[in-house]
């Protein structure tokens, strides 16, 4: 299945910890952690998200398939920085010193030819980018092996969302197996089709289209389900005034000293921020390299 | 005491149709019944639950004429939230209405929306998991829940409103047998202990079991019976509505003998062996194992209908033989090689497989496309593609159809636009994963005699609950228990065995039960229509 996560009960310190407490964390570490450039930092927040994922106790072979399909995201995504070198150029940097020229190079397919600067600006930027998007990734990917997946939308509620956007992120999370499910449905019938989506080929736009055997049937099914979905929940007095939630959640010691450690984070992280710490930072050996 | 529920006169059509979906229907339902309403698809059975319970006119837009009275009060103008604390209403796909990611979310659900206080939510909550018996699910993740498990949980959503009138949408549409007969039984126990419940399904002869009070009979919109149950026989066509077999029998006899056409597929002499599984085992990721050490050959003429419970382990079975799955253990050969050298797409030149809801496959702008779309995957020609498609719209009547979109069609003609994408092929080995659900008892019988008219497969494969397909079309069944193969042979074999069909959770019907008493003159399994002219002669 393309998308599957399955809630555990685990006795953690993580999952111990009130949900609304933990979701305030998370926004603290990605809102701060995207303030900087400087990796030394970012590498903090990285041991930060890390260290939450370990205490989650969350093993690779659970997390394996979301961490690869983010990690090819993420690499394709800086790769692509890097090649193109935009992204930090005239935000986290303003001067480049050269480490190598690389061509010209030529692109497969399309036959453009270009040269590849490599600079110690660049390089550090990439890698800085990297690390801040696997600090996000390990902060967020801990969140659905953790979260009671009945406890989202009073853990909304909680955060002053309002009733029907609470219900509406509780709901979300409950038909995303289903999805992956039909999906997976789909696949299947396709294949027996003979379509061979691994085989895919032609540009970007091409690509796409021929997906549609996949796309098509689970949007429509999505949709079709979606008019039951709004059935079941006006034959059951959704919407018609504020409603109770059963779940009672209570922010214990620990919770309260997570929220205070998040705000300290982001005061100091915004603090830091305007005060101009923490920008791009490209260390000595780096730039003697380009000498 | 007011009646529950009263009908008068009540007219619908749809602001995006034509025709109305209703016509004057009036009924009432009196507390303490079970009210039965039959017909064929599409005859407006659920447009008349949608008006009782309010969702018409406040969800779906269009002409409303008539009332609806609950305990002798118009309820036009009322509010959901007012119908829905007196009317209860599971819907046909409990996977859609059920809301909550954990069973006590779901159950609480529309008494959270009505604000009553924490404490009373969880008393009642408690109270209608411990009346359908399933306390012990209340916590349990509701997507990882059984066909059964997740009926009892919406039913248990509606209860805990307390609502003194239910309204059932095919309830049983997604049931193995036993679960049907479980769900059946806690019907009755509902209306004898007061409520009205109002039961829609198509599998009338399970329903007449619990001995329903009324019976409403409909078609295109319009009452045809209104009655005791008694009536129903006499009112309905056997043709359109499952009846038991000994009613079909005796209405039968009256008329003329029905032309019955064998099946083309015939078993030769030399018998060739096209998919062989030798010592198969498999399971899921870290789950359980789901078939264990299975062994079977599907062998040219073959029709072979596999019944089992669910999570037996059958659909596992028919993606192993297509490719879809690789065994763990054993192997699976296709005409001598084994499917872990072959790719789906090689497969699928000896072996279609239709998915049981056309809706997981169709995406094409035309029907001639969605045709196309397997012959082109396979790599055939233009001319080869073209003459696949003409004669799989001439076999499956969809003439006429081929620059619609499939999306807009009937569930019906989706159902037979599915097969014919699997013809359009030319695959020789025809596998079919419920070929009647979601199909009224009229359609899907026209569909198989249909499949087995065809001149191309050299054998057919059908994954159902319905002992009465394999009574009615196989040749062959085989019987699935826990992974493994309970059985395996000729139908008035494997199907006379009444404690290994116990054991294996199917339960035998009355056509089976007709079938086996009259199997000394008959020599061989038929429908009940050809039994009636045999009891005559």
């Amino acid at each position: 299945m393309l998308i599957a996560w399955k809630y555990r009960e685990r006795n953690t310190v993580i999952q111990r910890l009130d949900p609304r407490a933990r979701i305030i964390f998370m926004l603290s570490i990605l809102v701060s952690v995207i303030q900087f450039w400087d990796l030394r930092v970012i590498l903090g927040f990285l041991a930060v998200a890390l260290g939450q994922y370990f205490l989650a106790r969350l093993t690779w072979r659970e997390t394996r398939r979301p961490w690869m399909v983010i990690s090819f995201i993420i690499v394709f995504l800086t790769i692509l920085t890097f090649l193109t070198g935009r992204g930090g150029v005239g935000t986290a940097y303003h001067e480049e010193h050269l480490l190598a020229r690389l061509g010209p190079l030529s692109l497969p397919i399309v036959g453009w030819s270009f040269t590849l600067d490599i600079t110690a600006e660049k390089t550090v930027f990439a890698i800085s980018q990297m690390a801040r998007m696997f600090a996000i990734t390990a902060m967020a990917i801990t969140i659905p092996y953790t979260i009671d997946p009945g406890l989202y939308g009073a853990t909304f509620r909680g955060l002053g969302l309002p009733d029907k956007f609470a219900y509406a992120m509780d709901l979300a999370f409950r038909y995303v197996p289903t999805l992956g499910r039909d999906f997976s449905i789909t696949l299947d019938a396709q294949r027996a089709r003979g379509y061979e989506v691994e085989k895919l080929s032609g540009g970007i736009i091409s690509q796409i289209r021929k997906l549609a055997p996949l796309l098509v049937p689970v949007t429509i099914n999505a949709i079709v389900g979606a008019e039951d979905v709004i059935d079941a929940m006006d034959l059951r007095c959704f919407g018609i005034g504020p409603r109770t939630w059963m779940q009672k959640l209570q922010y214990k010691r620990a919770d309260k000293a997570l929220i205070l450690t998040a705000v300290l984070i982001f005061a100091l992280s915004t603090a830091a921020s305007i005060m101009g710490l923490g920008r791009l930072w490209v260390p000595g050996f780096v730039l003697a390299w380009a000498k | 005491m007011e009646i529950p529920l009263i009908v008068e006169h009540l007219s619908f059509r749809y602001r995006t149709r034509q025709e109305p979906a209703l016509r004057d229907v009036s009924f009432m339902l009196e507390a303490g019944q079970v009210f039965l309403v039959a017909g064929s698809s599409g005859c407006g059975k659920t447009t008349l639950i949608r008006c009782i319970n309010g969702l018409i006119p406040h969800s779906y837009k269009g002409e409303l004429e008539g009332r609806v009275l609950l305990y002798g009060e118009d309820m036009s103008g009322k509010p959901l939230s007012v119908i829905s604390q007196i009317v209860g209403t599971v819907l046909q796909d409990p996977e859609r209405q059920i809301l909550g990611s954990r069973v006590v979310n779901e159950v609480a659900f529309g008494l959270e929306n009505l604000g009553l206080p924490r404490d009373e939510i969880l008393a009642r909550v408690d109270a209608a998991l411990a009346y359908l018996d399933i306390s012990h699910l209340r916590d349990r993740e509701t997507f990882y829940l059984s066909g059964g498990e997740k009926q009892k949980v919406a039913l248990a959503g509606v209860l805990a409103m307390q609502p003194s009138i239910l309204l059932l949408d095919e309830p049983l549409a997604s049931l193995d047998p036993v679960s049907a007969q479980e769900a059946l039984r806690l019907i009755r126990r509902l209306a004898d202990e007061g409520r009205a419940v109002l039961i829609i399904e198509h599998r009338v002869e399970d329903v007449l079991k619990i001995n329903p009070e009324m019976a409403l009979f409909m078609v295109d919109g319009e009452v045809r019976y209104l009655g005791p149950t008694s009536g129903l026989e006499a009112a309905v066509d056997y043709h359109e509505v499952k009846l038991p077999a000994p009613m079909i029998i005796e209405k039968a006899r009256h008329d003329p003998p029905p032309t019955y056409l064998p099946p083309l597929l015939v078993r030769k002499e030399e018998r060739a062996s096209l998919v062989e599984f030798e010592n198969v085992s498999f399971a899921y990721e870290d789950g359980p194992t789901v078939l264990q050490d299975v062994n079977f050959t599907i062998r040219q003429g073959d029709i072979i209908a596999v019944l089992g419970p669910n999570g037996a382990g059958k659909t596992t079975l028919v993606k192993h033989a297509i490719g879809l799955l690789k065994p763990r253990e054993g192997r699976v050969r296709l005409e001598g090689k084994d499917t872990r050298e072959l790719s789906v797409a090689q497969i699928a030149h000896v072996i279609g497989y239709v998915f049981q809801s056309p809706s997981h496959m169709l995406f094409a702008p035309t029907v001639h496309d969605e045709l196309a779309f397997g012959p082109k995957n396979l790599g055939y020609d233009q001319t080869t593609i073209e003459e696949g498609v003409t004669q799989a719209v001439d076999i499956l009547n969809l003439g006429g159809l081929e620059n619609y979109s499939p999306l807009a069609l009937s569930f019906g003609q989706q159902k037979r636009v599915s097969i014919a994408a699997i013809l359009a092929m030319r695959s020789r080995v025809l596998v079919m994963d419920e070929p009647n659900a979601g199909q009224d008892y009229k359609n899907y019988m026209a569909f198989m005699d249909a499949i087995l008219q065809l001149p191309y497969f050299d054998a057919i494969l059908f994954i159902t609950h319905d002992v009465d397909l394999a009574v009615c079309y196989a040749n062959r069944v085989l019987l699935l228990h826990e992974g493994r193969i309970a059985a395996d042979g000729p139908p008035a074999e494997v199907l006379a065995d009444a404690a290994l069909l116990k054991r294996c959770r199917v339960v035998p019907t009355s056509l089976l039960a007709a079938n086996l008493e009259m199997l000394p003159r008959t020599g061989r399994f038929m429908r009940a229509e050809l039994l009636a002219h045999v009891r005559q002669t």
